[in-house]
């Protein structure tokens, strides 16, 4: 077995308003999330002691309940190495992951593609869940950022239930531009803990094809198991054809050596094929936007027969 | 400070929580898990620790040294034996060698047998192996030889108790130039200030290679050691690493499966005096010829050198042979005083990362306001065992990697 020491990064996105601080309020003063170093684009929003947070100015701040704090200036590349290294050398007490909150009109896409694509982030983070909080009683999907929120979660949260008993019409809508992510209604963030921490790169979105308004999720299953090389070759060539295009990609792949990995992806951005036991092949789920099914098996179809041929 | 290592309990042992590089993990008859512990020094011998429940350990011996120019600092349990070193402070005092004790009873251990070093140009045991229940490997002198330099006088002694209660010397080796009578000259010390001595610590065999010592030697590098016939101990390799750096190589780990040796230094001086003192990694794929192909990398000395105490290498989990014990080739755990205890990913030897780490804020009462992790035992489920050397006592961790 290889070990894998690397802190997972929580994205907690989701639109103006949808309730993602109360969330991640929640979420760290849960005895399982203490830990936390909780990344933020304004403070005032979590619990930080002000005068701490003077005293601290850019430095990571300690909340009462012991998580940790940071304010993201500059990029969060930059924030997380920063964290690292002041870990390292023992000047913050240490955490067991991040949770980075993003602004109400961000893509989580970046977010995911700066963890997988520095290097030097890379060494001490993994991208965990993405998390999309969605307002179940007053839910915008029609813009393109909600959109990209969606489509890129893990986990949506359909949040303030309280005030909308009735959500089925919101989740119907959701679903139908993500219908693999885990769904969890939830009230003023009571979000169980665990199903977060069942929800990381492991997770894997559950294999139904779904299209709708552009977006559309296949599943692309493999006649044997591929080689390293060529499922390689194929996401290069996916990535540098629509990247833009494929808003997630996530599966759990059988290689021709018995290996199975893990393939992680978002837009132009994929992870390395992490070698991953005792879990099962399950294919690879797509969510892509103007993408044809038919035109990505037909890539795979043909680069698996040109293999085969030389 | 932690990374992926969680605090299950800590105990202090009762107000003697100053510990030593001895921990052994009992498999009790009654089904309890015993975690014997080595005192670093007097006024304590050993205590034994029931951590069955590891957030709840609970002690139950804890035995005294019969004079405070002594202390044991290591010991050995295997089976229902257990073998205590005993080093004295000044040479000629005595008991000098090492004590069996049956441990059947872990609340009442009785001794069966007591190996006698002591002489004129001994301070005793150091250090001991003991994991067949047949043979005891350790840095300890001989009365018959007289070193040099008083500095040289622990060597690597190998004693048969497979009849318990008569401990019989079957063989000795120390390097050559060392002891009186020998051909070869003497070696070249460190300077002063780094001069700990070319004798022996750390003596691990391992069935994988019962025929192989592999062998610690302070300022002497390490050895590796053809004990094919025990009486007659040979060497096979050997390699040092000072000058220029400072000495004090401590333990030897082998892991068989991928030809590698982990060697770890020894820091003794406060504020990393003696800096760098580092866990380094040999090819050992050709046991004649040990290549350094690189070592953990520990955070900065910097940050480190100034808490106070030693910051510096010390002792690695040894993946011993024996029941109850953690075994891997991927995962090295070594204690690195105030720098804690720490897990390295070595699957790419060549680029071995940190994966865990925890260090304790200092204990109550420490006088040099931190902590000073000492040794580190992880026994099969995974529970990482690790002392302070002042007066901590055991943590008990739960490491998530």
């Amino acid at each position: 077995m290889i070990p894998d020491g690397r802190t997972p990064v929580f994205v907690v996105t989701g639109f103006l308003g949808s309730g993602k601080t109360t969330l991640v309020n929640r979420l760290i003063a849960t005895p399982g999330f203490l830990d936390s170093l909780v990344v933020v684009n304004e403070f005032g929003e979590v619990p930080v002691d002000h005068h701490l947070l003077q005293a601290a100015e850019e430095r990571a701040v300690a909340l009462p309940n012991g998580c940790l704090c940071c304010h993201l200036r500059g990029d969060l590349e930059e924030t997380l190495i920063g964290a690292a290294m002041r870990r390292r050398r023992g000047e913050i007490a240490g955490f067991d992951r991040v949770i980075v909150e993003t602004s109400g009109l961000a893509d989580p896409g970046p977010v995911a593609q700066t963890l997988y694509a520095d290097r030097a982030l890379e060494r001490d983070f993994k991208l965990g869940p993405i998390v999309t909080v969605v307002d179940a009683a007053d839910a915008d999907l029609g813009l393109e950022v909600a959109k990209s929120q969606i489509t890129a979660a893990d986990v949506i949260v359909l949040s303030k239930i309280d005030r909308s008993p009735d959500f089925s019409g919101v989740e119907n809508q959701v679903r139908a531009l993500n219908p693999h992510a885990r769904y969890i209604p939830a009230r003023f963030g009571d979000v169980d803990p665990a199903l977060l921490e069942k929800s990381g790169t492991d997770h894997v979105f559950s294999p139904v094809a779904h299209h709708d308004r552009g977006i559309r999720t296949f599943v692309l299953k493999f006649d044997a198991p591929p080689r390293k090389d060529l499922l390689e070759r194929f996401l290069a060539l996916l990535v540098e054809l629509r990247g833009a295009d494929l808003l997630r990609v996530k599966g759990i792949v059988g290689l021709d050596g018995g290996e199975h990995v893990a393939v992680q992806g978002v837009r132009h951005v994929f992870d390395r094929l992490r070698p991953i036991e005792n879990r099962p092949s399950t294919g690879l789920v797509f969510i892509t936007r103007n993408m044809a099914e038919l035109d990505v098996q037909a890539l795979w179809q043909a680069m698996s027969s040109l293999k085969g041929a030389s | 400070m932690f990374l992926n290592m969680k605090l299950l309990s800590h105990h202090g042992l009762n107000g003697f929580g100053g510990m030593g590089e001895g921990m052994s993990m009992q498999l009790a008859r009654d089904g309890r898990r015993i975690l014997w512990l080595a005192h670093e020094s007097a006024p304590k011998n050993f205590t034994a620790v029931d951590v069955s429940d590891p957030r709840a350990p609970k002690v139950v011996v804890q035995t005294d040294l019969p004079h405070a120019q002594m202390r044991s600092n290591s010991l050995e349990v295997a089976g229902d034996l257990m073998a205590v070193a005993y080093q004295v402070t000044k040479f000629g005092l005595k008991p000098a060698g090492f004590e069996l004790f049956d441990v059947s009873v872990p609340e009442s251990p009785r001794s069966i047998a007591f190996f006698d070093a002591s002489g004129p140009h001994s301070r005793g045991c150091h250090q001991l192996w003991f994991v067949d229940g047949k043979t005891v490997h350790m840095a300890c002198a001989d009365p018959e030889q007289k070193p040099r330099n008083p500095k040289d006088d622990q060597v690597y002694r190998i004693v048969d108790v497979s009849t318990p209660t008569k401990p019989r010397a079957v063989g000795r080796w120390h390097l050559p130039g060392t002891m009186e009578g020998d051909d070869a000259p003497p070696p070249e010390r460190l300077p002063g200030k780094f001069d700990a001595g070319f004798r022996a610590h750390n003596t691990n065999v391992y069935p994988q290679r019962p025929d192989r010592c592999y062998l610690g030697y302070i300022d002497g590098g390490i050895m590796v050691i053809d004990i094919s016939d025990p009486s007659r101990p040979k060497l096979v390799s050997r390699w040092a690493n000072s000058p220029p750096y400072n000495g004090f190589n401590h333990t030897v780990l082998p892991l068989f499966e991928r030809g590698l040796i982990v060697v770890s230094d020894e820091s003794v001086k406060d504020n990393a005096g003696d800096w760098p003192k580092l866990v380094w990694i040999l090819d050992g794929r050709d046991e004649r010829h040990l290549v350094s192909i690189g070592t953990l990398p520990m955070p900065p000395v910097d940050a480190f050198k100034g808490r106070g105490g030693r910051y510096g290498a010390h002792n690695l989990h040894e993946n011993p042979p024996v029941p109850g014990a953690w075994k891997s080739e991927n995962i090295v755990l070594g204690t690195f005083f105030n720098g804690g205890v720490r897990a390295y990913d070595i699957s790419d030897p060549y680029s071995p990362r940190e994966i865990a780490y925890f260090v304790p804020e200092a204990p109550e009462g420490s006088k040099i306001g931190a902590v000073q992790i000492n040794d580190v035992f992880v026994d099969d489920r995974g529970i990482v065992f690790t002392v302070d050397r002042h007066n901590g006592g055991l943590y008990a961790l739960e490491m998530k990697v």
